[in-house]
């Protein structure tokens, strides 16, 4: 009986998971249930614990066979019953009507897209956070989205009821950019937000940048976190961090030298110890060889670039994540990936700092140097356990994992929400899954989004999985609800994994 | 068909309820049929069905109001493939004029998707009562399937794709080619990003010109993203001998609208939309949409 798939390094969660595993064991077979007249798969409940995998596909979608792929979260924060899910999933019945946006109501039990975004059909790069309800308790979703329907340009806006039909309302926009990332914390005088963009209007080269809104969006500022000499431009992924105590973190990849195929690029983290309410925002951290803003935690990374399938079918060259522990802001982890050792073609690396940034874990924490892998993605839940989520090729199979640890990666669980085929679909452009995923904690839960292979099969999903699509998991395909075979895809899928103690 | 009588707000509503209070002459029918077509080429999602709860929606995921019914789906005559829909299903419709409608009312609701989750939740853009089982051809040549394809442009899609266009042109690709843009000056920024659009030039010999007038020479330059990336995952790609009705734009995305043709310096033109590349098998629907524009 394959109940439980997490790889458990110390013995004693592993007695526990075993003995759980057998008390709940008659809950292990397929359990198939008729609705609305839609044959779906409930899910094969097998976990000891309460781990959910849910495809994001809504059951009146089930004709569709999209290539959903760069998945997206937020939770609000007040009421963590709603979130809010994204992908490259385009209007179901426009090709000039809004971008949808994927509501959950329920904890992410269910699922409705919604087609709410300010961009025509189908959305470029989009991220969002929900800070707080405030009086929205849909809202008030902050989203950092790229409107390629004309050019690439950014829009930053927001909706505060995610639920209802109402389009987003833009708060801000401008042209050559690229790939924000959203952040948000509520405070009491309105949501500020930290949007991480590579930003081309810069001056010398200097790109990574952070939008800054102090005042849920109403006006930002853009602050260039970038202080050294670049090779022209950093490189796409800027991420912001944020504690509850108002300290933000980014990091960036400062791309030294590029000759087209490898990046050389140092990974700085910046920081902001008034939630970059100042004059000079994030020139809280400085690196001791130049006394720059900005702490270089590795010098000289060989970043391979692609953008051809170079991983499986996927592309590389901009993977990294940063988070800080809500509670103490203080302890900061950072992952990336870059070219690794002789063989690999894309190597994760997880390094962290207990002193706010000033000083770094001098190698991988361990166990963290993950071989042919992307989409790096941390978080930090409140009792300080570290989830590291991360996508790795592995014989021929996709296989998503997330690892959590309590003691910085000397003892950690891994559970592997998804392993599934490498080389199907074939892909209909990229990135195939993504260039990020994503992972938030909410209580005693981490929460996320990958994408993978939707075949119905639950061998490909150790912790089950519940489709809202037509499926088959008998015959292992997917139908319209119609009982017409729909081809395979890549589809977004939701998980909650609960936080160890 | 019988028609008992057509509700619908904008500038229709007068031929409507002239249609309600006169009856069924030859003009009013025609005319009646006239706006079902037109709504039919506007509305993605097109059923009848009978009217099952008022104030109501079919499932949790849709925010109840006075103006969202319950519909009970008799038939389907217009939706686009992805969408899970069929007899017997409930649709929440968000009806324009809720008064309208009593439980039992039967009628072809004309509408576009709002939320999709367990069920299908619409957004009323008219209807006709009564039982309508037949679909009513739209403006053009175009047909009507119950399943339309996956990115298939609605008739009013592409007439709203054409109206943006400078020309619409009947075309054969002579040549294709990598276009380079002019090289920064020296120590100007880089400009990396995933979705750098590789762009490359297609030659494509005119043979008509069906919007737009004149076209100087009977050869354009075309711009088009070769990149597979997300941004441009929906823009045509031009191979040689390709035959095909092209909607052109006057280049504003790449910076360099000039270019040379032979000896001599010409505009170029941009090809960048879903759509904007149309096999000749549309030329057909293509004029008629373009005459009745």
């Amino acid at each position: 009986m394959k109940a439980v798939a997490s790889k458990l390094r110390f013995p004693g969660f592993a007695l526990f998971a075993a003995l759980f595993a057998l008390l709940l064991s008659p809950l292990l077979a397929p359990a198939f249930k008729k609705t609305a007249g839609f044959l779906l798969a409930r899910g094969q409940a097998p976990a000891p614990s309460s781990i959910k995998v849910v495809d994001l596909i809504p059951a009146s979608l089930s004709g569709e066979s999209n290539q959903d792929s760069e998945p997206f979260l937020a939770i609000q924060k007040d009421n963590p019953q709603v979130m809010v899910a994204s992908a490259f999933t385009p209007n179901p019945f426009s090709m000039t009507g809004n971008a949808p946006v994927y509501v959950s109501q329920d904890g992410g039990v269910s699922w409705a897209l919604n087609a709410i975004t300010p961009v025509p059909r189908m959305t470029c790069d989009i991220t969002h956070a929900m800070a707080t309800g405030e009086s929205h308790p849909r809202g008030d979703l902050h989203a950092g989205t790229l409107d390629c329907s004309s050019g690439v340009m950014l829009d930053e806006s927001e909706s505060v009821d995610v639920a209802s039909s109402a389009t987003m309302n833009v708060q801000s926009m401008r042209g050559n950019v690229d790939q924000p990332f959203v952040r948000a914390l509520g405070v009491s005088s309105g949501d500020r937000i930290y949007v991480g963009v590579n930003d081309f209007n810069q001056s010398n080269g200097q790109t990574a940048t952070i939008d800054v809104s102090v005042d849920g969006g109403a006006t930002y500022k853009s602050v260039r976190i970038e202080r050294r000499k670049t090779a022209g431009q950093d490189g796409p992924s800027v991420r912001p961090a944020v504690a509850n105590d108002g300290t933000v973190y980014a990091a960036f990849f400062g791309w030294r030298k590029f000759d087209g195929k490898t990046a050389t690029s140092d990974v700085v983290v910046v920081r902001d110890d008034a939630a970059a309410t100042g004059a000079s925002p994030f020139q809280a951290l400085t690196d001791p060889s130049d006394k720059l803003p900005g702490r270089v935690v590795v010098k000289n990374a060989s970043i391979p670039w692609s953008n051809a399938p170079a991983l499986g079918q996927e592309r590389i060259g901009s993977t990294l994540s940063i988070a800080v522990d809500p509670n103490k802001s203080s302890i900061v982890y950072v992952g990336w990936a870059d070219k690794g050792s002789k063989g690999d073609i894309y190597t994760l690396h997880v390094r962290n700092s207990t002193d706010r940034g000033v000083t770094w874990s001098k190698a991988d924490l361990p166990g963290t140097t993950i071989h042919n892998a992307t989409n790096v993605a941390l978080a930090i839940a409140n009792n300080g356990v570290v989830g590291f989520l991360y996508q790795q090729l592995s014989g021929g199979r996709w296989v998503t994992h997330l690892v959590q640890s309590h003691d910085g990666f000397t003892t950690s669980q891994d559970t592997v929400l998804a392993t599934v085929p490498a080389d199907q679909p074939a892909e209909q452009f990229l990135p195939y899954l993504g260039d990020y995923d994503y992972l938030l904690s909410a209580g005693n839960e981490f929460r996320g989004v990958f994408c993978a292979n939707n075949t119905p099969n639950f061998a490909d999903f150790p912790h089950g999985v519940t489709f809202q699509r037509a499926a088959d998991f008998g015959a292992r395909t997917l139908n319209d609800g119609a009982g017409n075979l729909v081809p395979i895809s890549i589809d977004p899928f939701y998980f909650s994994v609960p936080v160890i103690p | 068909m019988k028609i008992s009588s057509v509700l619908m707000r904008s500038s229709l509503w007068g031929a409507g309820v002239l249609l309600a209070l006169c009856g069924s002459t030859n003009a009013a029918t025609s005319q009646a049929t006239d706006n079902q077509a037109t709504l039919m080429g506007k509305a993605s999602i097109v059923f009848s069905g009978t009217v099952s709860q008022l104030a109501a929606t079919s499932f949790a995921d849709v925010p109840k109001s006075a103006q969202t019914i319950v519909v009970r789906v008799d038939a389907i005559l217009k939706k686009p493939a992805a969408v899970s829909l069929k007899r017997g299903d409930s649709v929440t419709v968000d009806a324009k004029d809720a008064s309208a409608f009593q439980e039992g009312t039967r009628a072809t609701f004309y509408t576009d998707g709002w939320i999709f989750g367990s069920g299908v939740a619409v957004k009323e853009l008219g209807h006709v009562l009564g039982n309508t089982n037949e679909p009513v051809p739209p403006p053009g040549a175009g047909k009507n399937r119950p399943g339309q394809a996956p990115g298939q442009l609605s008739d009013q899609e592409l007439k709203e794709r054409m109206n943006e266009s400078d020309f619409v042109v009947v075309g054969r690709v002579t040549d294709v080619h990598k276009w380079n843009a002019p090289k920064a000056k020296s120590g100007a920024p880089l400009h990396v990003t995933e979705h750098d659009p590789d762009w490359h030039e297609a030659v494509v010999e005119i043979q008509s010109v069906l919007k737009g007038g004149q076209v100087k020479g009977n050869k354009v330059v075309v711009r088009y993203p070769n990149q597979n990336d997300v941004a441009w995952a929906h823009s045509p790609r031009f191979t040689k001998n390709q035959r095909g009705i092209f909607c052109l734009n006057r280049d504003k995305t790449t910076g360099a609208p000039l270019t040379k043709l032979g000896s001599k310096e010409v505009s170029v033109y941009t090809c960048l939309g879903h759509g904007d590349a149309l096999p000749l098998s549309e030329e057909a629907r293509v004029r008629a949409l373009l005459k009745n524009q």
